[in-house]
């Protein structure tokens, strides 16, 4: 029985070519989407579970209040680890401090590479299990050791034994290795864990570290913990919650809640809005399911629409098997057997297009997502799916089919109604619908970032690179090697900072000012820059005047951002002084010189932060800021800053980063986005008119007679292709009434998410409604045009 | 075999309703070939249709091997069907996908006859109706007579107790039909049962029984033999 189901199926795909050709490629490029968004969804949902301990790892947070304003992260100070060691260790199997991932240089002989890597306590280890590969399994025994990743190791040392050696960090400290671990794969937060040195040796390397150790407003610190066996992370929470204030009390002003943050939140829900949690990635998975399973359906439409179109032709069939003894049952299954063909073709069809894709897939979503060849979970997922495709696409072609009185269709009286064709056309209007949402949806994502792309920055973020220095080298060299940079001719102006042109690494409070409100808890961003910060990179001077290397007293001199006035609330700040707080404070108070436009630092979507830029006294430079000449080629001046700095450091590797190339990054998870919905929104138009070409071919076909008929009564070319389309064209518009409200109120709401945007443009509406016709009427001209021109003698006679 | 009294059917559009079958009753016996005629319209092929189980009647009793069966489901009409009737249409009504050899084989595969038996089966049939050279053929590869003994072919090979012709020649030339007749003929004189329905004189005097009607009724019936 199933033979001859699959045989008749095969001859049916077999003798309609074109309509087999649309099912299976339509249904092949859904399901590959599909496929490909699972991969995804599953690499996602997948992050951080590679570590052992993933479901007791917690990371401690922190929520601060100041003006009434919520703020969350993960920094935390010292004194908290000794705290929760102490009085709520009960909680815990581990705890670790951890500095941030930092970026140093390793250096080997003559050998240096710079790598990214953390400050742990032991105890990481037993959190983390990283994999030793070589080496003790406890490699942060002693003071000055150092566990490298393999690839770290094979970088520094070729294919000579790591272990034992020693390495000069950052030109200050001698370490040496005592293991080697296995790189930690890139779905995990800890992909740039490219070696790891002992917390304790981290504590003695700056002072303020050291300071930090009883200072509970220094926020600069991460914790790791492993819960208890017997609690859970909510348990844990409820206990640690108030353990800052009342070990404390001093900064309940800020109010202080400590929480842990599951490892499976770390990387789909970490978004916290005025303290309370608010999603993050997880609307991403979320948003390409829904996708994923739309185009999906998109597909499946395709072939329900063309099988019952085609019924007239599978009528009679239907009529002789019922009357030679088939019951109803046998039908629907012999009509899902052919579908199940059907989306067996597509789904090994569909196989090869993610494997084909797949790289560039990878490369839009910037994953490395590998084929599951030998995933057993995925191969079980594809017999579900090639099943739930073929029953979806399948059960209401069967039912309808199935439904057929023999008597009539066996008389030759059998007509589909009037109608027969509404079901087809509602999901022809379902597919529009669904692809004008998409176009629509898309089109406003890339206008928010255009909008966003185009907001004035503060600075000229061309022509301008800028060089970490952060080894011990570099220090006490920043005038002599502005001089130097200047004269090898590939420089027009530096300076140094603290942090880096595209990022805020540090915050202060603790201020007070002449007018400043009563219980007004401020918090500036704080970059400490040499004279010619402002010049170098081209921000503007609002009021006020620049550093100046003719003044001494500009050491104690501080340039103000614009928000930072209003946030302040002064009026005239030229000349007024910014104090400490703490009256006992040595340092002189900083005046006010100039105003300075609003430089985006952070989130190109939210407003700027209010921000100080203070004299550096102490030579505090992370980052050597170059703009370039542009009076010659950026090739010609990299390389004369690169033989100016290999000159004066020639054991250093030469890195540098474009400004603009690092602004840029602060777009790419929004921009991954657009460019993952253009690629489906182009797949689901593709779809859409894959189905309607094959319907616009059977309507041709259909109405063969009424064409003759018409043509030799007179109609033209024009006539027949207006009657032949303008049914489409109805179905369109309609698609495009029901799409643009939803449309609307589902962008409205994405978009809220953004300080910075842009208003929803009438024009996005039309520009997708105009499209979407044009690209129905191409499709539906093909077939009415090919029908139009035909010899009406020869459709007369096809009776 | 079959005892129908009283039968009705009716047919309504929006506007009218027409009576199909009007209160008709007759008998048809084991292995009687009975031939039903009439004008266009008369209501012969409803009848024909409720008899081969594939209609419901709207009123009156049909006793089919003395059951009872107006008002079976389609579920229990198919089951019948398929084990005791066998159709033969004037259209042919073969399926263009299939083989002529899967077009017979068929009404075995519905009724669960194995693999083995339904091969021996389909060959003995297609060698009696002469076409065993053409079974890997399909349908519109045969002339029009060709087909009609496939269709005959099919209609017989589940030895169906009953077979329900509707104008069985009327698509065909006289030599041809005369060939589908004789091929009735010889069914009826080994045991089946045939009910025919035709416009064709000729064709009814190879019945047994002629049941002329008019209007849903019955007008007349002449015996032959």
């Amino acid at each position: 029985m199933i033979k001859n189901y699959f045989k008749i199926a095969w001859r049916n795909l077999k003798k309609n070519k074109v309509y087999s050709f649309i099912n299976i490629f339509g249904l092949a490029l859904g399901m590959s989407v599909t496929i490909m968004i699972t991969l995804w969804v599953v690499d996602e949902l997948n992050f951080n579970k590679f570590f052992e301990n993933h479901d007791q790892i917690a990371q401690i947070y922190q929520s601060q209040t100041a003006n009434g304003q919520v703020g969350t992260g993960q920094a935390i100070p010292r004194p908290l680890e000794f705290l929760l060691r102490k009085e709520y260790g009960d909680n815990f199997k581990k705890i670790s401090m951890s500095s941030w991932n930092t970026s140093m240089y390793l250096q080997y002989g003559d050998n240096t590479i710079s790598k990214n890597g953390n400050f742990m306590q032991e105890e990481a280890l037993d959190i983390f299990t990283p994999k030793i590969v070589k080496g003790e399994a406890n490699g942060l025994k002693e003071k000055n050791s150092i566990m490298l990743s393999e690839s770290t190791a094979k970088a520094l040392f070729g294919n000579e034994n790591a272990i034992g050696k020693v390495v000069k960090i950052n030109n200050k400290s001698d370490m040496m290795v005592t293991s080697v671990f296995e790189d930690l794969p890139t779905n995990t937060d800890f992909d740039l864990l490219e070696f790891i040195m002992p917390w304790k040796h981290y504590i003695t390397r700056q002072s303020w570290i050291e300071d930090a150790v009883d200072s509970w407003g220094n926020n600069s610190f991460q914790m790791f913990v492993q819960i208890a066996d017997n609690t859970t992370m909510e348990g844990v929470t409820s206990k640690v919650l108030d353990s800052k204030i009342k070990a404390n009390p001093s900064e309940a002003e800020f109010n202080p809640q400590i929480f842990l943050l599951p490892m499976k939140d770390w990387h789909l829900r970490s978004n916290f809005e005025n303290g309370v949690q608010s999603g993050g990635r997880i609307e991403n998975v979320w948003l390409f399911t829904i996708i994923g399973a739309f185009i999906l359906f998109l597909a499946c439409i395709n072939f329900m629409n063309l099988s019952t179109a085609r019924s007239e032709k599978r009528a009679i069939e239907v009529g002789i098997r019922k009357a030679i003894g088939s019951n109803r049952k046998q039908l629907i299954n012999q009509f899902l057997s052919e579908s199940l063909l059907v989306v067996l073709f597509a789904y090994v069809l569909s196989i090869i297009i993610v494997l084909l894709s797949l790289n560039g897939f990878n490369y839009l979503a910037s994953k490395q997502i590998v084929f599951p060849w030998s995933n057993i979970q995925f191969w079980a997922f594809s017999l579900l799916f090639i099943l739930f495709t073929a029953l979806i696409s399948g059960s209401y072609p069967a039912l309808y089919l199935s439904s057929f009185k023999p008597i009539k269709v066996l008389k030759g009286t059998f007509r589909t109604g009037r109608y027969a064709a509404l079901p087809r056309k509602v999901l022809v209007v379902t597919q529009f619908a669904v692809s004008i949402v998409l176009i629509i949806g898309t089109l406003i994502v890339m206008s928010q970032i255009e909008y966003s792309k185009n907001r004035p920055i503060g600075y000229d973020k061309g022509g301008l690179i800028q060089i970490p220095v952060m080894s011990e080298e570099f220090i006490g060299k920043q005038d002599f090697m502005r001089n130097q940079f200047l004269a090898s001719g590939g420089v027009v102006e530096m300076s140094t900072s603290s942090s880096p042109t595209t990022a805020i690494w540090s915050n202060r409070g603790g201020y007070t000012w002449d007018g400043k409100p009563e219980g007004f808890q401020e918090n500036f961003s704080w970059t400490e820059v040499s004279a010619e910060y402002v010049k170098s990179l081209g921000m503007k001077i609002i009021e006020g005047r620049d550093f100046s290397r003719e003044f001494a007293t500009d050491s104690n001199a501080v340039l103000v951002n614009k928000t930072a006035i209003e946030y302040m609330g002064i009026t005239n700040p030229i000349g007024k002084f910014i104090r400490d707080e703490n009256l006992e404070n040595p340092d002189p108070p900083m005046q006010i010189i100039g105003v300075v436009e609003d430089v985006i630092t952070q989130s190109p979507y939210e407003p700027v932060k209010e921000g100080l830029y203070v004299f550096d006294k102490e030579g505090n430079a992370n980052y050597y800021n170059l703009r370039l000449n542009p009076n010659k080629s950026v090739s010609d001046n990299l390389n004369s800053i690169e033989r100016t700095f290999k000159t004066h450091f020639p054991n250093l590797p030469f890195r540098y980063d474009f400004i603009d190339e690092q602004y840029a990054q602060k777009f790419a998870s929004e921009e991954r986005v657009a460019s993952l919905a253009r690629v489906f929104t182009i797949l689901a138009i593709l779809i859409s008119c894959l189905g309607l070409f094959g319907l616009a071919s059977f309507v041709a076909e259909q109405r063969t007679k009424e064409i003759g008929v018409r043509k030799v009564l007179g109609a033209s070319v024009c006539n027949l292709w207006i009657l032949l389309s303008k049914d489409f064209v109805k179905l369109v518009i309609i698609a495009f009434l029901i799409a643009t409200p939803i449309a609307f109120y589902m962008m409205s709401q994405w978009i809220q998410k953004f300080a910075y945007r842009t208003d929803i443009s009438w024009w996005i509406f039309l520009a997708a409604g105009l499209g979407a016709l044009v690209i129905t009427l191409i499709t539906v001209s093909f077939q009415s045009i090919k029908a139009a021109i035909a010899n009406p003698t020869k459709s007369l006679r096809t009776e | 075999m079959i005892k129908i009294k009283d039968l009705e059917k009716f047919y309504s559009t929006d506007e009218v309703r027409t009576i199909a079958l009007n209160k008709l009753s007759f008998n048809v016996n084991d292995g009687e070939f009975v031939a039903i005629m009439g004008p266009s319209g008369c209501g012969k092929s409803t009848l024909l249709n409720i008899l081969g189980l594939l209609d419901d009647p709207d009123g009156g009793s049909f006793e089919f091997n003395g059951i009872e069966v107006a008002g079976f489901n389609e579920r229990k009409r198919a089951d019948l069907r398929k084990h005791t009737i066998g159709f033969v249409f004037q259209s042919f009504n073969l399926i263009d996908e299939l083989t002529v050899y899967e077009n017979v084989e068929l009404p075995l595969i519905y009724t669960g006859v194995k693999a083995d038996e339904r091969k021996k089966r389909v060959k003995e049939v297609l060698e009696k109706m002469q076409i065993m050279h053409r079974c890997k053929h399909f349908p519109q590869q045969l002339s029009g007579g060709q087909q009609q003994r496939v269709a005959v072919a099919r209609a017989v090979v589940n030895n169906p107790k009953l077979i329900l012709a509707d104008e069985p020649t009327g698509n065909l030339d006289s030599n041809n039909g005369n060939e589908v007749m004789d091929l009735l003929t010889e069914l009826n004189e080994v045991g089946t049962t045939i009910v025919m329905v035709t416009h064709s004189e000729h064709d009814a005097k190879y019945s047994h029984r002629i049941i002329r009607m008019l209007d849903g009724q019955k007008v007349t019936e002449n015996v032959l033999v």
